[in-house]
């Protein structure tokens, strides 16, 4: 499946559907049915048997959801009254466009579902008091306006309830870069895709997992059901590494390769773990660089501390601006990952 | 008229105050079709003519009246260039920095001795991860935000110098109850207005030589207006913009209903032109509100009452929600009842519509 396609279907977390049902196909394509399950978290997880039983058993997680909106209520003018799912800073979303409500394709009696348009706006500037120009709006100060005359039509149109995501589409930027939004962690879902054809060595499960941008939820499920040997989270990762930020406080460069953490705010990479990856990295010529910055944190923690305890490893995408409507990463980066998590699983 | 379809057109033109030059080629052969004759000014202003089609009955010269309109926008522009290739932005006109973290930006590069080319930029944000409690309580300035564009320093270098323009994006988007949202509907929806009118004038006869003109250079003071106003000369003026539509945050009495055309009123205001203009609405069942301005419109009018020896004019305001951000929000179904008011106040300007103007 292209990136594009991934990226393109909706899926705030809790609400994974569309992501979930077109990789639960495409794993089911790649790997027949009884090889591929939908747990009870709403997880997706997709079995391969490895070529040497005394290999260790390998989880790969990358997560499906993605930041997002979702409607609580509407103003008696027909202005939605909406909450972030996930980490989202507020101020990104002043004079943006989202899409409220999923585009459903048409399928067997059920016609096709469009998202209605919806924009972000706030206060002209002609009308900002000193003190407005000073405020950060919370978003209980923002409002997703679909064009509703008022409350009625408002929430007969949008539910409380109804998932809403930033409105970008897929575009090439700059060089050998992509602008998208939801690349975190889409990106890690394109190279696990792809991984499914791999020679693994030992018994690998490849977990799309729910929920990670609301406290990694999804993962705790599978991880507890596979308590495997070693744990890869394939993570698209904060790069903050332009304009002119310190360098101490760039996380990781994008267009240098997968980063490979040592550490982040959820867990502590297996040291042997983190030092084969590194080497292999490097017998392999793959662009690579470690993640600078403990900061963050992801399905690593989780996975790491279920059961009797996994050993772990992260390796991400750096990815610019994540958590916002504009992310930027590398195509190269994204080849990167790929190719360093297939060598680690094939050797 | 196709409302959406000019608006679509329109949010994909770029035209910061001072450089219309591209907006103002894509508009001339727009009202061509409709006027006698167009042509672009120095300062890019669009005068578009459209003669008289019925003889005045005692034989006085045709009243010339001018119809204005801004086509440029408020945008940035290069101020620098970091040693990693980010760009660091100056301003066009009053932009709201609230609105620029993580927007899609187009950066108008003019290498040198090669073609210009048309970049897609990023400004950045900082992800929520990495910001302090401190950071999330002050909003970005401008002076702290910059322009990615994706390419090594070097690049950009060959690319871009200081003073190329930024314009922001913002495409045209339908929302329910004929409601679009946009970038640039200040004002280029009031010269939607202004092609409205003109297309519903094929079909009727006036007395007045009537001047469409999207002026340039608004949101920098008027400037296109004054000289355009100087150069017409018109016996009358009216002059289109948009104006703050209600919103959840709006402070009582400073906004307007989204769903009419308003009047101003206001000592810069010909208050019998008003009035005139206010029995053309009642006439033709046309719905209006009424605004007030103490004194400076902020809008053409201000430049184009004091050309020469002075113009009569009126003010027409477009309600809009969100004013000068990328997603500004009006009803279409008023974008076209300005055109119908406009055309039938044209069309209703008899002779001797000055004989009461001062009494």
């Amino acid at each position: 499946m292209e990136l594009k396609q991934l990226c393109e279907l909706q899926g705030i977390s809790g609400r994974e559907e569309l992501v979930r049902a077109a990789i639960y196909d495409h794993c089911k394509n790649a790997l027949g049915d009884e090889n591929v399950m939908i747990d009870s978290m709403g997880n997706v997880i997709a079995h391969k048997a490895g070529r040497d039983k005394s290999a260790p058993h390998v989880m790969l997680s990358a997560h499906m959801d993605e930041v997002g909106l979702m409607v609580i209520s509407a103003t008696d003018d027909g202005h939605l009254r909406v909450r972030a799912v996930g980490g989202i800073d507020s101020r990104v979303l002043v004079s943006k466009r989202v899409k409220v409500g999923y585009a459903i394709p048409a399928k067997d009696d059920k016609p096709e579902v469009k998202p209605l348009n919806g924009v972000i706006g706030a206060m002209a500037i002609h009308l900002q008091t000193a003190e407005d120009r000073k405020t950060v709006l919370p978003i209980s100060q923002l409002f997703v306006d679909i064009g509703a005359k008022d409350k009625d039509e408002a929430l007969s149109k949008a539910p409380a309830g109804t998932p809403i995501t930033f409105d970008t589409a897929l575009t090439p930027f700059g060089q050998d870069k992509i602008l998208a939004r939801a690349l975190d962690d889409r990106v890690g879902c394109y190279n696990m895709l792809r991984l499914l054809d791999a020679d693994v060595k030992g018994d690998t499960d490849f977990v799309f997992t729910c929920q990670e941008e609301v406290g990694c939820r999804g993962a705790i499920g599978a991880t507890y059901r596979l308590m495997p040997d070693i744990g890869i989270a394939l993570e698209g990762t904060t790069a903050n590494d332009t304009g002119d930020m310190p360098d101490a406080q760039k996380v990781c460069t994008v267009g240098s390769g997968v980063a490979i953490s040592f550490m982040d705010n959820a867990s502590i990479a297996n040291p042997e773990l983190f030092a084969s990856m590194m080497k292999l990295a490097k017998d392999e010529g793959i662009t690579h660089q470690v993640k600078m910055s403990v900061s963050g944190g992801n399905e690593g923690g989780v996975i790491q501390r279920t059961g009797s305890g996994v050993k772990t490893c992260v390796l991400s995408v750096p990815c610019r601006y994540i958590h916002s409507p504009s992310t930027v990463c590398s195509a190269n980066d994204i080849e990167a990952q790929y190719q360093l998590t297939k060598a680690f699983l094939e050797k | 008229m196709d409302i959406f379809k000019y608006l679509e057109g329109m949010a994909v033109q770029h035209g910061p105050s001072g450089a219309e030059g591209e907006v103002s080629q894509w508009l001339k052969p727009q009202f061509e079709a409709l006027c006698d004759e167009v042509t672009i000014d120095a300062l890019y202003n669009v005068v578009a003519v459209k003669k008289a089609t019925r003889k005045t009955s005692d034989g006085s010269p045709a009243p010339r009246v001018m119809i204005a309109a801004h086509q440029d926008e408020i945008a940035l522009m290069v101020s620098d260039i970091l040693p990693d290739g980010t760009l660091r932005m100056g301003q066009v006109g009053g932009v709201d920095p609230r609105i620029l973290p993580a927007a899609t930006v187009t950066v108008h590069a003019k290498p040198d001795g090669k073609e210009p080319q048309k970049l897609l930029g990023v400004i950045g944000s900082t992800p929520p991860h990495l910001l302090s409690a401190a950071d999330r309580q002050s909003n970005y300035t401008r002076e702290a935000l910059f322009v990615d564009l994706g390419l090594p320093v070097g690049e950009v270098k060959a690319l871009v110098s200081i003073g190329d323009s930024i314009t922001l994006q913002g495409p045209a988007t339908k929302l329910l109850n004929d409601r679009v949202a946009s970038k640039t509907m200040d004002d280029r929806a009031c010269i939607g207005c202004l092609l409205d009118a003109a297309e519903r004038l094929q079909k009727m006869s006036h007395i007045c030589d009537i001047y469409f003109v999207a002026t340039s250079q608004e949101e920098v003071g008027s400037k296109g207006a004054m000289t355009a106003a100087y150069a017409i000369n018109p016996d009358l003026a009216v002059a289109l913009d948009v104006g703050h539509a209600i919103i959840p945050q709006s402070r009582p009495d400073t906004c307007l209903p989204l769903d009419a055309p308003a009047l101003t009123y206001g000592p810069f205001i010909q208050h019998k032109l008003l009035d005139n203009m206010k029995n053309v609405a009642k006439n033709h069942a046309i719905k209006i509100n009424t605004e007030f301005a103490a004194s400076s419109t902020y809008t053409d009018a201000d430049n184009i009452i004091i050309a020469r020896t002075g113009i009569p004019t009126v003010l027409i305001s477009l309600p809009l929600k969100y004013m000068h951000t990328t997603v500004e929000t009006l009803d279409t179904k008023v974008l076209s009842e300005c055109g119908r008011l406009l055309a039938h106040f044209i069309v209703d300007l008899e002779e001797g519509w000055d004989k009461e103007l001062w009494n």
